[in-house]
């Protein structure tokens, strides 16, 4: 009988970390009607030093065009592995764009940023269009965008 | 008519003295670039000048940089291959997804 209780309480500790490690999350993007093509974007992840930790989403699937997701690039240098399984079509001048994927707990509250490098033919660059520190407290709360993007915001 | 005929032979000969030249110019460059690998023809050099007016975008003419929504080639540039598109396979192992579920994305 003992033997059995170890066994659930060993198996229950080893089961619930992995059920609370991750979270749905929903990222939202709204373009401005900025007068051009489609916009290339650039969703990563910065750790509490500031440096790259990975990338969350790439809108556009042209990789000669990479190099004008200039912050992105400059961490990266544009390998295609830190984008296989999340990489998407461009989004063009004011539409929408909604991922939701089950980003890691840890993420949050943590001192992680997310970032937005985005780009548009014929038209300036603007990378770190959007830096957002990710917290619980900011979920739900949407934060403006600079050049090309109107509001940017993150919920559970 | 003497007149006539006369102007036109004119025209003729003066258009001819102007673009004769341009022309041979042109094909000795297209066989300079030829020699370096490249095949460059007039009508390429022709499609190069006119392709504001060309309609059927094949993103591979312009000198400047294109997006488009299509997605559908690349020109292998960059690391010289394009990324495994969402869905078809899982997302990378950076610590910040919690699970291999593939994203779902919705655009309005």
């Amino acid at each position: 009988m003992k033997s059995l209780l170890a066994a659930l309480a060993l198996t229950t500790a080893l089961t619930v970390p992995g059920l609370v490690l991750a979270r749905p999350v929903t990222l939202t993007t709204q373009m401005n009607r900025y007068g051009g093509d489609g916009a290339y974007l650039a969703i990563y992840v910065t750790d509490p030093s500031g440096a790259y930790a990975g990338t969350l989403w790439m809108a556009g699937t042209r990789t000669r065009y990479y190099s004008h997701l200039s912050d992105w690039y400059a961490a990266t240098g544009g390998d295609p592995a830190q984008i296989d399984g999340i990489t998407g079509a461009s989004v063009g001048a004011g539409r929408t764009l909604e991922i939701t994927f089950d980003l890691a707990d840890t993420l949050f509250d943590a001192g992680y940023t997310l970032h937005i490098d985005a780009a548009v033919e014929d038209m300036r660059d603007s990378p770190d269009e959007v830096s957002v520190p990710l917290t619980t407290a900011g979920a739900g709360v949407p934060v403006p965008g600079g050049r090309y993007i109107a509001s940017f915001g993150y919920s559970f | 008519m003497k007149t006539t005929l006369a102007l036109l032979a004119a025209t003729t000969a003066l258009a001819a003295v102007l673009t004769l030249p341009a022309l041979a110019d042109d094909d000795r460059r297209a066989r300079s670039d030829d020699s370096r690998g490249e095949h460059v023809t007039l009508r390429d050099r022709m499609a190069q000048l006119f392709h504001v007016f060309d309609d059927d975008d094949d993103g591979h003419r312009h000198g400047g940089r294109h997006h488009d929504d299509d997605d559908d080639d690349d020109d292998g540039g960059g690391r010289g291959r394009m990324a495994a598109p969402a869905g078809s396979v899982a997302p990378p192992a950076n610590g910040l997804f919690g699970t291999g579920t593939p994203p779902r994305v919705q655009m309005n």
